[in-house]
């Protein structure tokens, strides 16, 4: 579905991906895992148009993706999900929740797509109309998500959607990712948590220092030597 | 006395409908497209001299002027931001500048050279033969040096300061076209003089008309941001360009329509103006300064705040000039130093 080829992407002088490649399959949830500053983050930036690579090609069902702009890579049907919630917080929850369906195609139906993310987190239904930054840290990460799939998309790019919530809330967020993948909707997920992460994926992939250092599945990951050593303290 | 202080509230207000028509227009280029536009003044007397011809010369109602200037500073500042601050918004040299600059710079030292006689050739041989160095030499660097770092975007702090500088140039420029157009002299014409009274005080029947147009464009412009699907774009990026883009908003175009925006509302301005007052083509700058202060006043980037501050600083500047006309500009850059002083982000900011 997604193809990442020899992509190097550079901050300024500092090359922060090398020769990466990745591939997403129709219908998985591929997790990518790593500590801090391994570049996690820079990929989703660049698969989702913030970022150009200097090198390499993305492709998205069949088509280039990697010279285009953020707002016509969301309409061929890429979500990102951005680290932090990253809401417009002056703006209601509805409004939110209405720029995420700002994409022609997707502005039509919107109120029936608002009606399936209201069905999805009932809690939005019930704040429509305050203010983004009067939610709690759970509920902003409930409309970061919902805003997400309002442009309807095919594949969510989801960036550390537990950052920062009760190990309830966690619970949940997975829980809801999964549910999503049942939907129809394929998942590239960026966590921190890996064990969690790695339960739920299909495969998964490690990225350390700008490269992908191993590829698998869930669990063959999890009993891997170095991803316990280095990810789960064992 | 009772009738001199409503006298003094309501010139404050008719004076206050302008400055906050001004202000938003600033406060829209600087909050969301992130251009603090010292030029800002320049697209007002663009409005007003423009005006004043139609007037004059071609006997064009001034209302019906508001329809014509409106839509043309929009369109002048829409193409200024797709050109110029587009440029200036992501990495630096693009093809075409550094062409420019080594140009100049070749040119340069070949006429110093030829003043030394060290050269002998034909001044616009010369002038050929440095550009299509330059080009070469622009050429290469876009295919070599420069190419990785094409299209990424700068910081936001750096294009604040660039586009500022920018805009500044920008003004002396426009100034400038405008004084060899018009001239340097100040002028007027009457339109809707005949007073009106209100609560027992005289106003022009023209003081009153761009009073109601300031509220109905302030009005319809709230709505515009609130309902439309523009303008809540709009409230995204100036919230957050970055996931704005993400949610499916062509940012440059936001951008430039914004700064467009402004253009068209400091033109619009413009016009109201040259109803009531004199105008000339070096009025702009004190526009500029009037629009900065009030925008400070209400809060860097609030557009509510520049409408609130707009009225604060004309019923401020009117009860100054009840007691000492010459003084209000003076009390302006007071208010100005004071509000850094005690309440630095202003009425309504963050």
């Amino acid at each position: 579905m997604l193809q990442v080829k020899n992509i190097n992407v550079f901050y300024g002088r500092i090359q922060v991906l090398w020769d990466l490649c990745l591939e997403v399959k129709e219908g998985e949830i591929l997790a990518l895992v790593g500590a801090n500053g391994a570049g996690k983050t820079t990929l989703l930036n660049t698969i989702s148009g913030i970022i150009r690579p200097s090198s390499g090609t993305i492709s998205f069902l069949g088509r280039r993706i990697d010279n285009l702009p953020p707002h016509e890579i969301v309409q061929l049907g890429i979500s990102h999900i951005p680290e932090g919630r990253r809401l417009f917080a002056d703006m209601s929850v509805l409004e939110n929740l209405e720029m995420g369906a700002y994409s022609r195609g997707s502005w039509k139906t919107r109120q029936k797509t608002l009606e399936e993310v209201f069905h999805l987190f009932p809690r939005l239904r019930e704040r429509a109309g305050q203010p983004a930054r009067t939610l709690s840290g759970g509920e902003q990460q409930m409309l970061a998500m919902g805003r997400g799939l309002m442009s309807k998309p095919k594949l969510c790019l989801i960036d550390e959607p537990s950052n920062g919530l009760a190990p309830k809330l966690v619970q949940e967020v997975f829980q809801i990712i999964r549910s999503l993948r049942e939907q129809g909707i394929t998942i590239l997920l960026v966590e921190q948590n890996v064990r969690q992460t790695l339960e739920i994926a299909d495969r998964a992939c490690v990225l350390e220092n700008g490269r992908i250092a191993l590829e698998g599945c869930g669990e063959e990951l999890l009993k891997s030597e170095h991803v316990r050593k280095a990810y789960l303290g064992l | 006395m009772l009738t001199s202080i409503l006298d003094v509230l309501i010139a404050g207000l008719l004076l206050g409908g302008l400055y906050a028509l001004i202000a938003m227009g600033l406060s829209l280029q600087y909050g969301v497209a992130r251009v603090f536009n010292i030029s800002h003044g320049e697209f007002i007397m663009l409005g007003g001299m423009a005006t004043l011809t139609l007037f004059t010369v071609f006997k064009i109602n001034p209302l019906i002027a508001i329809v014509i200037c409106g839509p043309i500073t929009f369109v002048l500042g829409y193409i200024i931001h797709r050109t110029f601050f587009r440029h200036l918004l992501t990495s630096l040299p693009i093809f075409g500048e550094i062409t420019i600059l080594c140009t100049l710079f070749l040119w340069t030292v070949f006429r110093i050279l030829a003043d030394y006689n060290y050269v002998r050739l034909n001044q616009f041989a010369a002038l050929a033969i440095c550009l299509v160095i330059a080009i070469i030499l622009d050429f290469a660097l876009n295919r070599t040096a420069f190419r990785r770092i094409h299209e990424s975007r700068v910081a936001a702090g750096v294009f604040e300061s660039t586009s500022m500088l920018f805009s500044f140039g920008l003004m002396f420029i426009i100034k400038n076209i405008a004084f060899i157009g018009w001239g340097p002299s100040i002028r007027s014409y009457s339109f809707l003089q005949q007073p009106v009274s209100i609560a027992g005080a005289l106003f022009g029947m023209n003081r009153l008309v761009t009073l109601g147009f300031s509220i109905l464009i302030g009005l319809a412009f709230y709505f515009f941001l609130t309902r439309t699907r523009i303008g809540k774009a709009i409230r995204a990026a100036a919230s957050d360009p970055t996931v704005a883009q993400l949610m499916g908003v062509n940012i440059n175009q936001v951008l430039a329509l914004c700064f467009g925006l402004g253009a068209a509302m400091a033109g619009i301005a413009g016009v109201l103006i040259s109803m009531c007052y004199p105008v000339n083509a070096n009025m702009g700058i004190e526009y500029t300064i009037i629009a900065i202060i009030v925008v400070a006043l209400g809060g860097l980037g609030s557009i509510p705040g520049s409408f609130i501050g707009g009225f604060a600083l004309g019923i401020i500047g009117s009860i100054v000039s009840f007691f000492e006309p010459g003084l209000a500009l003076v009390a302006y850059y007071f208010i100005f130093g004071l509000l850094l002083l005690i309440r630095p982000k202003g009425i309504l900011g963050k």
